[in-house]
């Protein structure tokens, strides 16, 4: 055993404030929204509040249990913590149905939801895997196997149905991409097939995964903006402009800006290499965009109207765009400052306008409340987490202990992003929480015991060898 | 490969993101303000708060009108979770059938608009809002009903307030108060559908008044719409007003015992207050509870029983029937005669039956014996000087002459339009004029002995009990007038300006008071036609009238002012076919006025005998 005071010595505490200041935001947006007048205390227990409080002590208290705990048992039980929470996630889905998914596990307010804590697993063990690799031994059979620990948990996860857990899964990919376990060896099977051709990689290979997600994205801002027309006065002509080609119209813009700055900061002998790539990069860009906007044209009707509400495109505000259209407006009527702690009056629990106001849609009532100027230090505490972590991650000497530092950071990131796009319009409907915020006892020890794993494996950085 | 430069692409994926995002949210938030529209229609209601209409009191200060707390039973179908129909039916003493068809009945009646972004009709109906589903329960079915909604989701009881007439008489005076229009919604955006409006009466007349002031409050509303908090802490509610109280220059008490002797008869009696033009009392008979058209209900089950009364209740006789006036016009005739100088008060006429009927009596040496016998051949021949009065040597140019001097004094009654008064929905009556003569006979076609008939009241001229009531106001007042109204005072302020102005008559004061000694002597003389109208201590100042009913028997009229000296009351009874005018309507005139003038009334066998008696009225079907 340690002494006491090491527990802390080695503690990053800049990561560990911004959480524990996350954690208060969050149980007092949940106070606000689920406020009860007969049980004002924050320590009520009958009240979503208290019970959150319960559910962050508790979380904090195994947090400390993971800090007494040597790090080393994480790397070295990965594959026995991997397997007991695929069984877990075996069983649940012979629990009975909550909300129609079969998620939880155990009786009433007080069950866990196991894809929670896979997410930490999965996060361990591909930690292990990809550790145990090096560049050289990167061959299909290695792809296939680090795919496959995220696979399996998601498939399982898929059974439930949670898709929300689902898409964060898909976080692990640009874990891998960072530790050059690409998908290019199956490319590269396929592509030296061909008679005469013997690549050694390929470009589109290596960056799969940051390039899959750049096409998705650039796939959903085209057809989110094909509703929107802007019109621009061209040479005395005016230009209607929507879909692809506004999205080309932006992407000019956004390639001048970019060569005009690379010109600049970019030394001379790699200028006409720049602008190549950003060519490419447009030409390329632009007819996918136009490639979507006409695809999607081509679609059958049902399947446009299940992508458009999908997308949030379809007016539908008392139906199946009803969560999203309440959240909205709880949000943009935050304005600049907000109205005020305690006053959200679209998003609080007591109004119920916006589903799940303390859970999923946790980040109404704060935009609600705080405003603009909330949100923007939201964001900022937000960035500083993930800049921390990833910092954090690139001052590790184990390369298990950086990959399990991305694996955070890019579920954090996920979890982020998409549970903030809900509210905002930019992401569908699915069901994750907002980490730290969220009212819930799965999500809230999941990720607590996330970070502290983290913390504590930062911590005894200095005892790891290499 | 440096991986380590792979870091960089998943940063720029973050602050892509963030950068993305935050433009979104100050786009939003910051710049566009859809959606704080859009939560404030999900989530902010006006709620319109109507008071409670303001009451009327009459000139004792007792109220006469006031409102009376009713129950709504809501319904929000959003809310409505299971309905057990049958269960709910027997709760409210339906039928299943009736439930769901009233269902259908709400949602119609909401009405639909064009929607112009579906380009589809739309219901105005929703889910959401709050409709009454019963209107206008009493407290005690209403207790009947609410314990039992619990296992009703979705029904709850609201509170409304609705009239309540006390004294149950003064019922077209009054009026009633009915569901706004949509044409009414339209023009004046005070209303909302199901709203009331006041439909006759009083009511109508004094609406904007009687409304109130309606206060606006802001409140958050639930997903369920149900009010949550008040919004910014009722920082820009206004609070709702009620009208302060009408006054009204009734005596309910006489009202109410005027609409007691006139039961069981067809008619009706005006009484004026002659110093004020205050209307004491106006009873149309026969008349009807006025809480009978209290709410929806009420009016839709009521309403066309009385419409299909043979009795007309609904109709307000005194402002909207017309008759020749009879014999009171010989007092008119008298005066306008003295004043143009064709005759003095000491000009007496034979009783000459040639020229136009008359019964026995001794020759009017005066104009005062004129009035005590009403003396047809006298007024024949004072009139015929009026209007003939030989300034044109054409008689036919001479009379058209007479008729339009004739007419000005007589519009200086207010005789021959609408009197200005609170109540709307009067008859002008019709006083001839020489364009009426011409288009009826032709010009230069006619002289006084074709228009003769107007001498004594009979023949084309027509007023309403209410203008002659007025004329015996004006006689007691000897020349001048207010215009006979109902309010004397709105809130604080007084009676309306209309009613404060004096109107001069063109007939000096002197000649009234030949006038009044005919009246006095109708009562209080011997033989006098009036005699059942004399009171002890009391001289009244009467004069019978019998008016020619070409459809049945004669009407029964008397008009009185009392006392002779400086009089409080002027009355006008109208008993339909009931004959000979001292029979009916002096007695009757007689107890109203010893009602109102002492309190009681000392002829109890009269007052018995005239409650009892019923004529002409007809049994409803």
């Amino acid at each position: 055993m340690r002494k006491p005071e090491s527990l802390t010595k080695h503690l990053d505490w800049p990561l560990f404030g911004a959480l524990i200041l996350m954690l208060i935001m969050g149980l007092a947006t949940i106070y606000s929204v689920a406020f009860n007048e007969d049980a004002p205390a924050i320590f009520s227990f009958n009240e979503k509040y208290g019970r959150q409080l319960f559910w962050i002590l508790f979380s904090l208290f195994l947090g400390l249990m993971v800090f007494l705990i040597d790090s080393d048992i994480y790397r070295r039980f990965a594959i026995p913590i991997y397997l007991s929470t695929l069984f877990l996630l075996l069983i649940v889905l012979f629990m009975p149905a909550v909300h129609g998914a079969h998620a939880w596990i155990g009786i009433g307010s007080f069950g866990v939801q196991p894809a929670e804590f896979a997410k930490i697993s999965t996060s361990l063990l591909l930690a292990k895997y990809i550790s145990g690799l090096t560049v050289k031994q990167q061959n299909t059979r290695t792809v296939l196997t680090a795919s496959s620990i995220l696979l399996v948990p998601m498939a399982l996860i898929l059974l439930q149905p949670d898709a929300g857990t689902f898409v964060v899964f898909t976080s692990f990919l640009f874990v891998m991409y960072r530790e050059g376990l690409t998908f290019d060896p199956i490319l590269l099977n396929f592509v030296n097939r061909i008679p005469g051709v013997r690549f050694k990689e390929t470009w589109l290979g290596s960056h799969f995964i940051p390039i899959l997600f750049a096409f998705l994205i650039l796939s959903v801002v085209t057809l989110l903006l094909d509703s929107v027309v802007i019109t621009l006065p061209f040479f005395g002509l005016d230009l209607p402009l929507s879909g692809s080609l506004l999205v080309i119209f932006g992407l000019l813009l956004i390639y001048l800006v970019a060569w005009l700055v690379t010109q600049r900061l970019i030394a001379p002998r790699d200028r006409s290499r720049m602008t190549v790539v950003l060519t490419l990069g447009l030409i390329i860009a632009g007819s996918l965009s136009f490639a979507v906007d006409k695809g999607f044209d081509m679609l059958r009707k049902h399947q446009k109207d299940r992508i458009e509400l999908f997308l949030g495109l379809r007016e539908d505000p008392n139906g199946d765009d009803y969560n999203r259209n309440r959240a909205m407006a709880a949000v943009g009527s935050g304005g600049f400052l907000g109205k005020g702690y305690g006053k959200a009056s679209v998003s609080s629990v007591r109004s119920n306008h916006v589903p799940e106001s303390e859970t999923d849609f946790i980040f109404c009532p704060f935009a609600e409340e705080w405003g603009f100027a909330g949100v923007l230090v939201l964001f900022i505490l937000y960035f500083f987490m993930l800049f921390r972590i990833i910092v954090i991650a690139e001052r590790q000497r184990a390369a298990f202990n950086r990959i399990y530092a991305y694996c955070v950071a890019m579920i954090l990131f996920y979890h982020f992003a998409i549970n903030i796009g809900m509210n905002i319009g930019f992401a569908p409907v699915i069901g994750i929480p907002l980490p730290f915020f969220s009212y819930g006892g799965s999500s809230m020890m999941s990720f607590c015991v996330m970070m502290f794993i983290l913390l504590k494996l930062d911590a005894q950085r200095k005892d790891v060898l290499r | 490969m440096n991986l380590d430069a792979r870091r960089n692409v998943i940063l720029i994926f973050i602050i892509l993101m963030i950068g993305v995002y935050v433009v979104k949210l100050f786009y939003m938030q910051v710049v566009d303000d859809t959606w704080t529209l859009r939560a404030q229609e999900i989530a902010e209601k006006r709620k319109v708060v109507f008071p409670p209409r303001g009451v009327i009191f009459d000139r004792n200060g007792k109220k006469i009108v006031t409102n009376q707390t009713y129950y709504n039973l809501m319904m929000v179908e959003d809310s409505i979770v299971d309905l057990d129909t049958a269960a709910f039916a027997k709760l409210i003493g339906w039928t299943p059938k009736q439930v769901k068809e009233r269902f259908k009945e709400i949602v119609e009646g909401e009405g639909s608009y064009y929607n112009k972004i579906s380009k589809k009709r739309t219901s105005n109906y929703q889910k959401i809002r709050a409709y009454p589903f019963l209107k206008d329960l009493t407290l005690e079915e209403m207790s009947l009903i609410a314990p039992h909604l619990a296992n009703f989701k979705g029904f709850y009881e609201e509170a409304t307030s609705a009239r309540n007439y006390p004294y149950k008489s003064a019922a077209n005076i009054l009026g009633y108060l009915s569901e706004v229009n949509a044409e009414e919604i339209k023009e004046d955006a005070f209303y909302k559908p199901g709203n009331n409006i006041g439909r006759s009466g009083i009511e109508r007349f004094y609406e904007k008044h009687l409304r109130g002031i309606k206060g606006i409050k802001y409140i958050v509303t639930s997903a369920l719409n149900n009010a949550i908090e008040s919004y910014a802490d009722g920082k820009y509610d206004t609070t709702a007003r009620q009208a302060e109280p009408l006054r009204m220059g009734m005596d309910i008490e006489l009202q109410f015992y005027g609409e007691k002797l006139m039961q069981n008869k067809k008619g009706c009696i005006v009484v004026i207050e002659p110093q004020s033009g205050e209307i004491l009392s106006m009873v149309s008979a026969p008349s009807y509870d006025p809480n009978l058209l209290v709410g929806k209900r009420n009016i839709s089950a009521n309403y066309p029983k009385l419409v299909n009364d043979p009795n007309l209740p609904l109709f307000p006789r005194p402002l909207q029937a017309e008759y020749p006036p009879g014999s009171i016009f010989k007092l008119v005739q008298s005066l306008i005669a003295m004043q143009e100088g064709v005759i003095t008060s000491h000009t007496g006429f034979p009783c000459d039956k040639d020229l136009v009927g008359c019964h026995n009596h001794p020759s009017a040496r005066n104009i005062a014996e004129a009035i005590q016998y009403s003396c047809n051949p006298y007024y024949y021949m004072a009139v015929r000087r009026v209007i003939q009065q030989k300034v044109k040597k054409n008689i036919n140019e001479d009379a058209a002459y007479g008729l339009q001097k004739w007419n000005r004094y007589i519009q200086s009654f207010g005789l021959g339009e609408k009197l200005d008064t609170d109540v709307s929905g009067q008859r002008p009556g019709l006083i001839p004029n020489v364009a009426f003569y011409d288009k009826w006979y032709g010009h230069n076609a006619w002289a006084f002995s074709t228009i003769r008939s107007i001498s004594i009241g009979q023949g084309e001229v027509k007023l309403t009990p209410l203008q002659m009531a007025n004329i015996v106001a004006i006689i007691a007042n000897k020349g001048w007038y207010y215009t006979p109204h109902f309010v004397r005072s709105v809130g604080k302020s007084g009676a309306l300006e209309q009613f404060r102005k004096k109107h001069w008559t063109m007939i000096d004061q002197k000649h009234f008071d030949p006038v009044i000694e005919g009246m006095r002597r109708v009562v209080n003389e011997p033989g006098g036609t009036g005699e059942l109208a004399r009171l002890e201590n009391i001289i009244v100042c009467g004069k019978t009238g019998t008016v020619q009913n070409p459809h049945g028997e004669d009407h029964s009229v008397f008009f009185a002012f009392a006392p002779m000296e400086n009089p409080k009351i002027a009355i006008a009874v109208f008993v339909e076919n009931a004959g000979w005018g001292g029979t009916w309507a002096a007695p009757i005139a007689s107890l109203m006025i010893e009602k109102y003038l002492k309190g009681k009334v000392s002829n109890l066998d009269q007052e018995k005998l005239i409650i009892d008696t019923k004529i002409a009225y007809k049994r409803p079907r």
